[in-house]
């Protein structure tokens, strides 16, 4: 009877802490592929699924994808907020998804963690070397979107740090707050000494990019890392920090496609208008509209396309 | 891939944000909240359960505290107030709450109330008649609201990790977002270990008390009493 209650709280308990487990991003990434379709029956009209990562921007341009596709007339759904890369690139290898936004720097360090390329050209002519046969890459986007460190501007003014070369000096004494996954990035922790000599205290992870602001606000970290097109940035005035010797690689949005996509030429072709038509700028304020003024992405995407005349 | 990889790791286990230190903090953040919630719940329990007055608010409260989301009340207690442990102990606590509450108040309005008229008949004030009287029938099922309590609590402590509060959850937010599996798997292995730990202790400390319980009554009340 003890023991039966026992067991039986334990298992509420696991699964509740489950739930907690999946709620935090979204979708769950364990969850079976919903549609199939790793058999490639050759372009022509067959359905795209746009896959996302977890976060606002990947699943704007998601939408962008999606919709520019459907408007030429081939059948397109999304898949949003998958996860990190790791989760969506293994969603795009199972068939599961059969498009995704990428960033040019970060997916070639991905497959290439020794890559030597630094500005945008070479991260292009690298790139499809470094990928897997069956992905085949779409063509680079004007946009940028950056992992950037930030400070306060009080901070920046205090300590006189504009740039990633200036934190050798504050390292000892500054906490970094960034997404989990940053602390086994290149341009991470490790990279910040390795490159710039900067030995931080202390790395603090965050999973939400609002609470990582407010703690950068209350000064509880010194440093934070963001995406160059996220809307706190300039919202809150924060100094992006320059980066003179390139540790962090350009990352110009791009689609990242199953190579029996690729080949479709209506799909490619619906995508590149987006591409083209799409900037910095751009690409931040319609970050703004969904994470600021709570629009949804789908809205936000249509709107932006018929302005383009996309849609 | 192996799934006990990281548990096994000795690396992963000592220094800032390894599992000894996450392990703490989730125990910090546990032992905090429900401590809070008893200081608060008990005496209101008590007062509520002895005058009988307000169980109404006792169901309403429970009932509604119990629909709140863990994690949509941090967020918004980070946003209002910042980030800090105070805030994380304070909304694990409004979760530990109603579990006390009414196992309190039930406790103290349930006590065998011949037992009840009998202390008030041998001249008790009310403040003996709650202290020597019910509270001490009260004591098994206040136990056993506290376990209840802990157990939510020690498995919702994991939203910790959202509010950059680390705890044992830090394994399933981090090991998520870079997709390694073992390190979500010892986060999930070592919270339900805990869960169990705390189950049984607390299993064993109603058992304790209400074994207690028993005995000081026979004696008090005499043979007449049939032995359990």
């Amino acid at each position: 009877m003890n023991l039966r209650r026992t067991v039986t709280v334990a298992g509420v308990s696991l699964a509740s802490l489950l739930l907690a487990a999946c709620g935090g991003a979204g979708t769950d990434p364990l969850a079976e592929p919903s549609a199939g379709g790793s058999a490639s029956s050759g372009g022509g009209g067959q359905p795209v699924i746009v896959g996302s990562a977890a976060f606002t921007e990947s699943t704007v341009v998601a939408e962008l994808y999606a919709q520019a596709i459907a408007a030429k007339g081939v059948q397109a759904s999304t898949k949003l907020n998958i996860g990190s890369r790791e989760v969506y690139l293994k969603a795009l290898e199972d068939g599961s998804i059969s498009v995704v936004p990428e960033y040019t720097g970060n997916l070639l360090l991905n497959y290439d963690q020794d890559a030597t390329a630094t500005t945008a050209e070479e991260v292009e002519q690298a790139l499809p070397e470094a990928l897997p046969a069956d992905f085949k890459l779409g063509s680079p986007s004007a946009a940028v979107d950056q992992d950037v460190y930030v400070v306060t501007k009080e901070y920046s003014e205090a300590n006189g740090v504009t740039s990633l070369a200036d934190l050798e000096k504050v390292a000892a004494d500054a906490i970094l707050g960034g997404p989990s996954e940053l602390a086994t990035r290149a341009y991470g922790p490790e990279g910040l000494d390795k490159v710039y000599g900067a030995k931080i205290k202390q790395f603090k992870p965050y999973d939400s990019a609002a609470v990582r602001a407010r703690d950068l606000n209350d000064g509880k970290i010194q440093i934070g890392e963001f995406f160059s097109t996220e809307a706190v940035i300039p919202d809150n005035g924060y100094v992006v920090l320059e980066d003179p010797q390139a540790m962090i690689l350009p990352q110009n949005v791009v689609p990242l496609y199953r190579a029996e996509v690729a080949s479709d030429a209506t799909v490619t072709g619906a995508v590149d208008a987006v591409q083209q038509a799409l900037t910095t700028e751009e690409l931040t304020a319609l970050n703004k509209q969904v994470d600021v003024d709570k629009a949804d992405p789908d809205d936000v995407a249509k709107e932006w396309l018929t302005s383009k005349g996309l849609a | 891939m192996n799934v006990f990889d990281y548990l096994l790791d000795g690396a992963n286990w000592l220094g800032g944000g390894k599992i000894l230190d996450l392990l703490l903090q989730h125990l910090f953040y546990t032992a905090a909240a429900v401590l809070l919630a008893a200081v608060v719940a008990i005496p209101l329990g008590i007062l509520i359960g002895h005058t009988g007055r307000g169980s109404f608010l006792v169901i309403g409260l429970s009932n509604a505290a119990r629909a709140i989301p863990s994690l949509g009340l941090l967020f918004l207690a980070v946003m209002l107030l910042g980030t800090g442990a105070g805030n994380i102990v304070v909304v694990l606590a409004i979760l530990a709450l109603p579990a006390i509450l009414t196992a309190t108040a039930a406790g103290i309005s349930g006590a065998d109330p011949e037992a009840v008229h009998a202390g008030r008949a041998l001249g008790m004030t009310e403040r003996q008649v709650v202290s020597q009287v019910e509270w001490p029938l009260a004591l098994p099922l206040v136990v056993s609201g506290l376990r209840s309590a802990t157990l939510q609590v020690v498995a919702t402590a994991t939203v910790a990790a959202f509010a950059s509060g680390g705890g044992l959850g830090q394994l399933l937010t981090s090991g998520q977002a870079q997709s390694d599996y073992p390190q979500m798997f010892a986060g999930a292995v070592l919270i339900a270990a805990l869960a169990i730990l705390f189950d049984l202790l607390l299993g064993l400390a109603g058992w304790g008390v209400a074994r207690r319980a028993r005995p000081r009554s026979r004696t008090a009340v005499g043979a007449a009493v049939a032995p359990a």
